[in-house]
């Protein structure tokens, strides 16, 4: 078995994708029914996303506020953004696990494009998000914080979340299609990365070493891009660098599995 | 122009959970494709062997075998889901498979909202599955339940339902797996002619099924599968006494 794609692979996960975009309906429509589904048949619906969320930086803001010796009027603010950008990464990441194997039903009957079902990963953790960003404004509006137009850069950090979150999905499906003990060994490593990610804690704390965080952990950089813009920071270029550095990895490895494997995912399904 | 191209198609699934050991007894039952354990200890099914098949537009070709023989697999083949692990298939055309006509329908939505889901599926714009909903009510009878989630649904009202969404596209290429019957005589007319508006437009038609009659009424060829291979090849009838004989023999 070689792992080399060959010409027709490389041509046929391009086709792939090019349909994804084209039928876009498709993975829009399960996407966001994938939330109602979930929600259907409670009074408050999807908008447990919310609570759940407001209830956590509650919950956490003064508990670690005073365990980290921090304002709370500063605290809070700080953890419900890195909270909302956080939740939408480890969303993908640990639901992008399942993307191929809980779609089975459809794969094995049609010729779906997969990545459509990538992207199906990506709706239903964009809606959610969105349920998470209401708490922004409350948060900002009880503690006084004035939001910045510095706000705005969130946007393209938020675009280059997307595609990240895309590519490791991309590979991380396919190989937990085939290796089914890989989705509890990310659902741990998932669990890690949230705390050595300065979600709840800020990097100055850890000093100089902070520096090795910023650099070995790619979610501090994901994160950072999006976060920092959204409290009125403008974020390092060293951040953006860091992110592009990985996004290009991450490409080097996901484009080329996806096209030797695309063909096999039903197989091991 | 529609078409579908096998050139040695083999189907060789791996099955990664179980022990070659344990399953190598299974290699003396009768029914089902052949299975193999290589020398690691792997197991596959080879679901289909070096299949060569060509259809063109106007044929109507009929899957003859048991269970197990590899007709749902080639029609999954045909459908495109499953691209031939050697040799090589080629689809041409717009592919319908009526092989689980409710897939991508979900319980908790109300019927009007499963036919925009299940639309989409079939080939529709949101706007066109929109549009749609009142023919397919119609079609489908469902009347004041279709506001109503589908878990409330009778089997025979799903089935109405899916049937109806599946329907509503013509496609190039036409796959079933076993001619739908419905209980209720009246809508079971109305499905019939529904199902041979479709063959009329459908340019290749693959029907895998046990029932002479409805082979000999919708099919031009057939194929007889036995453990993943084209055992015999030519006119229904012709084949269908082949494999009347082969059932005889073997019982």
């Amino acid at each position: 078995m070689s792992l080399q794609p060959s010409a027709r692979d490389w041509r046929l996960a391009s086709a792939d994708f090019v349909r994804c975009f084209a039928g876009w309906h498709i993975w829009a429509l399960l996407g966001v029914s994938d939330v109602r589904q979930r929600y259907k048949r409670s009074r408050f619906g999807q908008f447990w996303i919310t609570f759940s969320m407001g209830i956590f930086v509650a919950g956490i803001g003064v508990v670690y506020g005073g365990l980290f010796h921090n304002d709370i009027r500063t605290y809070i603010p700080y953890l419900a953004v890195n909270m909302t950008v956080w939740s939408l990464i480890s969303g993908i990441m640990s639901d992008g696990t399942m993307t191929y194997i809980e779609a089975s039903n459809y794969l094995k009957q049609e010729a779906l494009p997969k990545t459509a079902f990538v992207m199906r990963i990506l709706v239903r953790n964009l809606v959610a998000f969105a349920h998470n960003l209401i708490i922004i404004p409350i948060v900002y509006i009880l503690f006084w914080v004035t939001p910045s137009p510095v706000a705005l850069l969130a946007i393209p950090g938020l675009f280059l979340i997307l595609i990240g979150t895309f590519l490791s999905t991309l590979a991380l499906g396919i190989l937990c299609t085939r290796f089914r003990d890989l989705p509890q060994i990310v659902s741990n490593l998932m669990q890690l990365a949230f705390f050595v990610t300065p979600v709840m804690w800020h990097i100055e704390q850890l000093g100089d070493r902070g520096q090795y965080i910023l650099t070995f952990n790619p979610f501090a950089s994901f994160l950072r891009i999006v976060s920092e813009p959204m409290q009125g920071h403008i974020p390092e270029l060293s951040a953006y660098v860091s992110v592009l550095v990985y996004l290009a990895l991450l490409f080097l490895v996901s484009w080329p599995l996806f096209a030797r494997f695309r063909a096999r995912i039903v197989y091991w399904l | 122009m529609a078409s579908i191209e096998l050139v040695d198609a083999s189907v060789d699934i791996p099955i990664y959970n179980s022990r070659g050991r344990s399953l190598k007894t299974t290699l003396l039952r009768r029914v089902g494709g052949q299975v193999e354990a290589d020398g690691r200890d792997n197991v596959k099914v080879r679901a289909l062997r070096q299949i060569n098949l060509s259809l063109r537009p106007g044929d109507r070709l009929a899957l003859i075998g048991h269970n197990g023989a590899g007709k749902s697999t080639l029609l999954r083949v045909f459908s495109g889901s499953y691209e031939p692990s050697s040799g090589s298939a080629e689809i041409r055309g717009t592919v319908s498979s009526l092989i689980d006509m409710m897939m991508g329908m979900d319980p908790e939505l109300t019927g009007a909202d499963n036919i925009i889901l299940r639309g989409v599926f079939v080939g529709m714009s949101l706007k066109q599955a929109r549009l749609a909903i009142p023919e397919i009510a119609d079609f489908s009878e469902l009347g004041p339940y279709l506001h109503l989630p589908m878990r409330t649904y009778s089997s025979g009202m799903l089935m109405r339902l899916a049937f109806a969404i599946s329907t509503t596209r013509f496609p190039d290429i036409l796959l079933f797996d076993e001619m739908i019957s419905f209980g209720d005589a009246a809508f079971s007319n109305k499905a019939r002619s529904r199902v041979e508006a479709m063959l009329g437009k459908a340019s290749i038609l693959a029907l895998a099924s046990h029932d002479l009659g409805a082979l000999k009424t919708y099919c031009n060829r057939a194929i007889m599968l036995q453990q993943g291979m084209i055992v015999s090849e030519g006119k229904v009838e012709e084949v269908w006494d082949r494999y009347v004989n082969v059932q005889r023999e073997s019982a």
